[in-house]
């Protein structure tokens, strides 16, 4: 393990004992929703960890580079910021997936792209959020998250 | 078993390709496994320690005192507010749309219902954690930069452009008789909360809570409003009579 995983289990460590000293029930609650939420996304988890697996054994780090690091950047990220539009896996699981093509030589240019409009865009769920804020708002905000998420891939790789 | 697949479609497909491989090109499956590995080992050491962090801010963060401290406030006190109401919680971005309603009719401005969403997609302490793990703390942080500066030019501009009134925002009749339970299957995650604290009313049927009809006297109600706040995502509400299922929207059913 490393420094970070460590020094993140040890502040969770003591918010648990402080959150159970302070209420035991409370604390026993939050746990119920813990595991629950465990156990509803840990065949996803699975699925998508195995799923690197044959994707690095069967697209060589070469394709990866070359196709995500060293071909039209500009493409790349549009295609990425829309495909992460689409897909409806929960960000928790993207990051290593991600994590795995920047490791495999990917420019972290799209990469950024796909996890932003991943969590900030919506089109599977746009009905819902038509039915609930009305069509302007939802497209405006849809829209403007999408461009944005552009923006802030095209930064990341002029800082970066 | 059929049910078990349908639920997993990733895991069983993902399965599948490996069983193929392990009997067409053993020497293939094994690599896959091999590469997965790190990954695996990386996840299993991470994944409970974000799952239990999330639920313990979850439970702690006193969210009725920032819903509370909206009301008409406007200015960076309010945008504050919002970023760390979406920051802190836990589930989806759709999770976020019962809560962003009761907001917007307790008086909150479109800005700070943008920021909420839009911070409740992106800014989670435990996935930032996660983000850090496997993309670098370099990454996290820059990306976490440039994403609040977003957030807040974006809920501007949908602010001049959405005028409250395009927002449709039915008045809710609390005087009509509560004669059952309805649950918001688009939002319930199916945590199971509610069945584990009051067995003889819910029960989780494919990952989502269902009510058990039962008859409701006002004790039992009392004790129903409980589990509501509790209901990490608010999915659960009283079934009132008939004038508010007529104003309801078509996809809650009012049976």
């Amino acid at each position: 393990m490393d420094i970070f995983t460590v020094s993140l289990w040890g502040v969770t460590g003591v918010a648990f004992i402080a959150s159970l000293v302070e209420n035991k029930e409370k604390t026993f609650d939050s746990m119920k929703i813990a595991r629950g939420m465990m156990i509803n996304m840990i065949g996803e988890i699975i699925g998508i960890l195995f799923l690197i697996g044959l994707i690095l054994t069967f697209i060589p780090p070469e394709v990866i580079k070359d196709i995500l690091g060293k071909s039209n950047l500009f493409i790349s990220t549009f295609i990425s910021a829309f495909v992460g539009s689409i897909t409806l896996i929960p960000a928790f699981v993207a990051f290593p997936l991600v994590g795995s093509f920047v490791d495999a030589g990917a420019s972290t240019v799209p990469a950024v792209a796909f996890l932003t409009t991943l969590t900030m865009v919506g089109i599977v769920t746009f009905p819902l959020e038509k039915h609930e804020f009305g069509l302007k708002f939802a497209v405006i905000r849809n829209v403007l998250s999408f461009v944005f998420a552009i923006i802030i891939a095209l930064t990341m790789g002029v800082i970066m | 078993m059929i049910e078990i697949i349908k639920r997993n479609k990733l895991l069983a497909v993902v399965s599948l390709t490996y069983i193929f491989l392990f009997i067409a090109m053993p020497d293939k499956a094994y690599l896959s496994v091999k590469n997965s590995i790190y990954y695996i080992i990386e996840m299993l050491e991470i994944m409970p320690v974000i799952f239990i962090l999330t639920s313990i801010i979850e439970a702690w963060v006193p969210k009725e005192v920032i819903i509370n401290g909206f009301g008409e406030k406007a200015g960076i006190k309010g945008s504050i507010f919002s970023f760390l109401l979406g920051s802190f919680s836990a589930g989806p971005i759709y999770a976020a749309f019962p809560i962003c309603r009761m907001l917007l009719k307790k008086g909150a401005s479109i800005v700070n219902v943008v920021i909420i969403l839009s911070a409740w997609a992106v800014i989670k302490i435990p996935m930032l954690a996660n983000e850090a793990k496997f993309l670098g703390l370099r990454f996290m942080g820059i990306r976490w930069i440039l994403t609040v500066i977003s957030i807040l030019i974006i809920s501007y501009i949908v602010a001049v452009f959405v005028k409250k009134e395009d927002i449709p925002i039915q008045k809710e009749n609390n005087l009509s008789k509560i004669i059952g339970i309805n649950i918001k299957k688009q939002y319930c995650i199916g945590c199971g909360l509610c069945e584990k604290l009051m067995p003889q009313y819910f029960k989780v049927v494919d990952k989502k809570a269902k009510w058990k009809e039962a008859a409701l006297n006002d004790i039992q109600i009392n004790k129903l409003k409980g589990i509501m706040d509790k209901c990490p995502v608010k999915a659960i509400d009283f079934r009132r009579e008939e004038i508010i299922c007529k104003n309801s929207n078509r996809n809650i059913k009012c049976n």
